[in-house]
């Protein structure tokens, strides 16, 4: 990644929030590095998602290169390289939700915001059109005893039936 | 029926209990100060050795021998506790965090007192949001309370514990895979030895501990070795002579999911059946048990010829399997194999770390062999070849009879078995995630190969009935080894 292409984007700082916060992160770890996923993750929430910036940001705070911090940022699913929808529904298809009709939950959600199922690559792709939500199958959300469930940003919803997923959508 | 032996999961259901004032009421933080009081660190080191205690976190070794492995003399060392549940099935730590994380504390100030440590990171899972929320309140009551920070209860101990969140990669619960993402690169196993207990975070020594581990540990010390070891079946271990005690003691959060009447986490003694803990959940949601995978979805899979397979770390070593987490999913009749498989293979292919070559590779390619037998494509060779096995003269050879070759089932066998071979136990990869992918691949089509054969000869799913898709036990190889270990006590 060289410096024009970052210089396009916006540039990234915490606000003063998020400042309080990683100067906190900081001080736990002997080496700044170590803070490299709660910095990510609290730079996501107040960017929407990862963009160039953002890394060229995380990477001069934790003092490591920009590649280090893209290095990391790919391998994780949970950090977002393009925008993604107001509301992230993960929707569990791993063995046990399977067991209880996962599907079924899955194939109502893309009918009834008529999207398709994001990719890792592909996020715009199980984005709906007004950028409200981003549908997306994970794997095991380790609730298996109430499968089938969703994850809605931090929620959890367990038990769902297409009836129930409407109520949840309703109530968002 | 088997009663349900509530320790760890006690007073999980009394309201509040996650403020540090009801836990207190409820003999909170007694085993912390019991310790503190009474014992010496050594003396807590030796009790959990003496207790037994095995690693709930899938790999089953002894928590005090682990521990007798670090060395003193180097400073600072460090405890992570792994809250990466990723294990499909697996969901009793998630419980512990969201109602009861006083107790999760407790337990790591006993090991930081045991073993010396000041400093403790709690790795857990990017999507436990309540989980990391409930924690982190806990802590910091108990910062408040006195019972973290700097000489705690006036004993010069000092303990900080920092959480931190994972992203979402299945691979962080691998111990080593933990260490590297918690130093902030990607989740990429470590070769070992060395082993995390002499150079783990931060190249310091370090005890990685699961969560229901570290829980056990305030029952421990506060109702004493005795108590602990008497719950659960204590093995002979044949490999030496005279035999060896092999101690399966304490309970254990076994996670019940799948067709059942009520899935959810009962806290059981070791060493009941598969078919008694069925029955604890409620019986089965349907006619018949097609399989159960017994220890998470890494573990080989049981077939109804099995379900006397008692749950506990030996036997199910010996069965061939694994308990792992105790992640049990129960399937029944209509389910199919193959069908189950897929979604299975489709999990490794997605979690592989991409260290290995043999498991980037193989894992899509696995994936991709089932795929192509459930959609009806899958490879059958129009060949017949001499079929091997038990000749008439009693010897391994030529059968005279002949067999149909399914390619596509003989190369599945082979990619996974490169990836790490499940006859030797050994594996092509640094970590045990290949063995992890290998294990249901092989197992699944081995035990159910009738369903496999079908699906590729039918060109589509065929869900046979269990009698039918069942290897019977003295036809299949893997079960042929099953050994059902003998009791101490009986020698």
């Amino acid at each position: 990644m060289s410096d024009e292409l970052i210089q396009i984007e916006t540039p990234f700082a915490f606000n003063e929030e998020n400042q309080r916060e990683f100067d906190k992160l900081i001080g736990r770890y002997p080496i700044k590095e170590a803070a490299m996923l709660p910095t990510l993750h609290l730079a996501q929430r107040q960017a929407g998602y990862i963009t160039p910036a953002v890394m060229k940001y995380v990477a001069e705070q934790l003092e490591v290169s920009v590649m280090k911090v893209k290095d990391v940022v790919t391998f994780y699913p949970m950090f977002f390289e393009e925008p993604v929808g107001e509301y992230v529904i993960r929707v569990c298809h791993t063995l046990p939700c399977a067991l209880r009709d996962c599907k079924e939950v899955l194939d109502h959600l893309k009918a009834k915001l008529d999207t398709d199922v994001a990719s890792e690559t592909n996020l715009a792709k199980g984005t709906t059109a007004d950028g409200k939500f981003t549908l997306m199958k994970v794997e095991c959300l380790a609730s298996c005893d109430v499968a089938p469930v969703i994850m809605i940003n931090d929620d959890l919803y367990k038990n769902l039936t297409p009836e129930k997923v409407d109520e949840v959508l309703n109530n968002l | 029926m088997v009663e349900e032996k509530r320790i760890l999961y006690e007073h999980l259901d009394v309201p509040d209990i996650n403020t540090f004032d009801v836990f207190r009421q409820y003999d909170g933080y007694k085993g912390f100060e019991k310790a503190i009081a009474e014992y010496q660190p050594e003396e807590i080191a030796k009790m959990v050795l003496d207790s037994g205690l095995k690693g709930r976190g899938g790999a089953g070794f002894s928590t005090g021998e682990k521990w007798s492995f670090v060395p003193r003399d180097i400073e600072p060392r460090y405890l992570c506790c792994n809250a990466d549940e990723s294990e499909p099935g697996t969901f009793s730590n998630r419980y512990v965090l969201e109602k009861n994380p006083h107790l999760l504390i407790e337990g790591i100030l006993i090991c930081c007192y045991a073993m010396g440590i000041e400093t403790t990171y709690v790795y857990i899972r990017g999507e436990f949001t309540l989980g990391k929320k409930m924690l982190d309140a806990a802590i910091k009551e108990a910062y408040e309370q006195g019972y973290l920070g700097e000489d705690i209860r006036g004993t010069g101990l000092n303990v900080n514990i920092y959480t931190h969140p994972g992203a979402g990669a299945y691979i962080c619960g691998e111990e080593t895979g933990l260490i590297e993402s918690l130093e902030g690169k990607r989740g990429q196993p470590r070769n070992k030895p060395p082993f995390p207990a002499v150079e783990g975070v931060f190249r310091k020594p370090t005890v990685v501990q699961n969560v229901e581990t570290l829980c056990n540990l305030p029952f421990i010390v506060s109702n004493g070795v005795e108590w602990y070891t008497q719950m659960g079946p204590t093995y002979a271990d044949t490999r030496f002579d005279p035999p060896k005690p092999d101690a399966n003691t304490g309970t254990k959060l076994y996670c019940i999911s799948g067709d059942v009447n009520e899935p959810g986490v009962y806290e059981l003694e070791l060493g009941l059946t598969c078919t008694e803990l069925i029955e604890v959940a409620g019986g089965l949601r349907g006619e018949e048990v097609k399989a159960v995978i017994p220890g998470g979805s890494s573990a080989p899979i049981l077939t109804h010829y099995e379900l006397d397979t008692r749950l506990d770390f030996t036997s199910l070593t010996l069965a061939k399997s694994m308990l792992g987490s105790g992640g049990i999913i129960v399937m029944n009749e209509t389910r199919n194999i193959v069908d189950c498989l897929l979604n299975i293979m489709k999990f490794y292919a997605h979690e592989s770390c991409g260290q290995c070559t043999p498991c980037r590779w193989g894992t899509p390619w696995v994936r991709d062999i089932v795929q192509r037998i459930a959609d009806g494509n899958g490879r059958q060779s129009t060949i017949t070849r001499p079929k091997f096995g038990i000749a008439e003269n009693g010897r391994w050879g030529d059968t005279g009879e002949t067999e149909e070759i399914y390619e596509d089932l003989d190369l599945l066998e082979s990619v996974a078995n490169n990836i790490a071979n499940v006859d030797t136990m050994t594996w092509n990869t640094i970590c045990v995630f290949g063995i992890a992918v290998s294990w249901p691949a092989v197992s699944y089509m081995r035990k159910f190969r009738p369903e496999f054969e079908a699906a590729i000869r039918e060109s589509k799913l065929v869900t046979l009935p269990v009698a039918e898709a069942t290897v019977p036990p003295e036809e299949n190889y893997a079960y042929q080894q099953r050994f059902v270990p003998k009791e101490f006590a009986d020698l």
